[in-house]
């Protein structure tokens, strides 16, 4: 199961198409948009009414969207199946290969825009661990500003402040570190003197996606760095990332 | 018989029978470990109306497997799949990147495909039972405007990182009949204009029909279409066959794998 997120903050806007059919199976469904956000210590679940624009799609603007909220697709069970202490694998529906998408798209009000097509899937919900991100592969040193958006959706309705730190591996220190949260879309500048290869973005305890923004005469960059397995294709991914990351995590503790 | 009748499914023939009517069908398939492998994608390159492209890999085998002294390979290919130039790369930082414009592909103005590949002589941190792929990121810069960066889409081709033997393909896998319908899962209204660039990822002929026209792709071959089409359908017979859309408004563009 996948779900959904945006971005919204005072210098972007963001736009999130979310489509009702499955990529390999195009055709008219009852699945419906529910949103769900953390608040006094559980999940608020609600349904999203306005937004589905045909058979197809939902697409929510940016005046839908706030940044500790995520969407999911479900039917009417899911106010039988919803627990608001725990997000759950409601059902399949997104579950297919390739994997299923909307296309989140950001937009400056002077006309730049940038999107890719995203998903937050359910497996990296119920775990907890460190995202290990090079900075160098899509910030842009000339760029006027770069920003990571790293989203965190954690199973339980928790808004934990943790630690994202910018590493660099060659002399084993820590250039800057900042402070973020779980169930959140959070925001960091990346000053340009970090734009380097060997620093590395890096968070404690919880997973996210690391999403960055590139900004130049009102135009955008929009994408995502691999998580390391992606890079290893055979059996021993695991070992090898594991060693890595055990190498990055003796710098930040 | 049982263990022939699953190896025999398992190979090429077999897959393209079970991909063909739908059975246990195989989307991708990897080498199988004779030797270790350097997997790349099929990375579009543009040189066409202003453009320039930028390529930005790492270093894997420094990063992973604390190898210093390896190399890459570039192959790059016309639409066609002309071979236009191989290059290599040495020195190499844990994060890389170049432009690729049209005075570096001898003036041509153009697009196409082209290939990484890594390689080292090391042969105890590295044996026959590792993959690697180097998903990388592509930017892209219309009329010297900000690079918009997009990830790798289509595993191509392989080779080996302990020689410069030859680069197989076919990862992806195909059917007899174009039996094969993805949707990209974009809503397409309100764009000025919609190009979709398409790579063969493989050694075989790829037809496919978009908005209720005919093509016919050749072995690694590239084409751009332009669709007009708010939800837009691939039907083919290659079982992973996504492209690479370019949106535009204004004077402003956006890139993203479908």
């Amino acid at each position: 199961m996948n779900f959904f997120y945006g971005i919204n903050n005072n210098f972007l806007k963001s736009e999130i198409q979310i489509p009702t059919f499955q990529n390999r199976n195009f055709k008219k469904t009852n699945v419906k948009l529910f949103k769900s956000y953390p608040e006094n210590g559980k999940w608020v679940l609600q349904e999203v009414y306005k937004n589905k624009i045909n058979d197809y799609f939902y697409i929510l603007k940016n005046e839908d969207i706030l940044n500790n909220e995520i969407f999911f697709l479900a039917d009417d069970n899911i106010y039988d199946k919803f627990n608001n202490k725990k997000l759950e694998n409601f059902n399949s529906f997104t579950d297919t290969s390739p994997a299923f998408r909307a296309n989140l798209k950001i937009y400056l009000k002077q006309g730049g825009f940038s999107s890719y097509q995203s998903e937050y899937p359910y497996k990296m919900i119920t775990k907890k661990g460190s995202i290990v991100s090079p900075i160098a592969s899509i910030a842009n040193s000339n760029a006027e500003k770069n920003y990571v958006f790293i989203k965190n959706i954690f199973q339980e309705p928790i808004e934990d402040i943790f630690r994202v730190y910018l590493v660099n591996y060659k002399t084993k220190k820590i250039e800057e570190q900042f402070e973020i949260k779980t169930n959140y879309t959070n925001c960091i500048e990346i000053n340009n003197k970090h734009i380097k290869p060997e620093i590395f973005l890096v968070t404690e305890k919880y997973l996210g996606i690391p999403m960055y923004v590139s900004i130049k005469n009102n135009f955008l960059s929009f994408e995502h760095t691999h998580p390391p397995h992606e890079y290893i294709l055979s059996e021993n991914k695991f070992l090898k990332i594991t060693d890595i990351k055990k190498e990055i995590n003796e710098i930040i503790s | 018989m049982k263990s022939l009748v699953k190896k025999l499914a398992n190979t090429d023939l077999g897959i393209l029978i079970r991909n063909s009517i739908n059975f246990k069908p195989v989307y991708y398939k990897h080498h199988e470990n004779k030797f270790p492998g350097s997997v790349s994608d099929a990375f579009l390159w543009r040189t066409d109306n202003g453009y320039r492209t930028k390529f930005k890999f790492s270093d894997i085998l420094n990063l992973f497997y604390k190898i210093d002294d390896s190399w890459v390979e570039f192959h790059f290919y016309s639409k066609t799949n002309k071979l236009i130039k191989i290059e290599k790369k040495n020195n190499l930082l844990l994060s890389n990147e170049f432009e690729i414009n049209s005075k570096y592909l001898d003036n041509l103005e153009d697009y196409g495909t082209f290939y990484i590949f890594h390689y080292s002589k090391n042969k105890t941190k590295i044996t026959n039972e590792d993959i690697i792929s180097n998903r990388c990121y592509l930017g892209y810069s219309q009329n010297n405007n900000l690079y918009t960066f997009v990830h790798g889409n289509t595993f191509a081709k392989f080779s080996n990182i302990n020689s410069k033997s030859e680069v197989l393909t076919n990862i992806v896998k195909t059917s007899f009949l174009k039996n094969q319908t993805y949707t990209i899962q974009k809503y397409f209204e309100g764009f000025d204009k919609n190009e979709l660039f398409f790579s063969n990822p493989t050694n075989k002929l790829i037809k496919f029909s978009i908005d209720r026209r005919n093509y016919k792709l050749k072995p690694n071959n590239t084409l751009k279409l332009e669709t007009a089409s708010p939800i837009v359908s691939i039907n083919s017979n290659c079982m992973f066959f996504r492209p690479i859309i370019f949106s535009y408004k204004g004077k402003y563009m956006d890139v993203h794998h479908a």
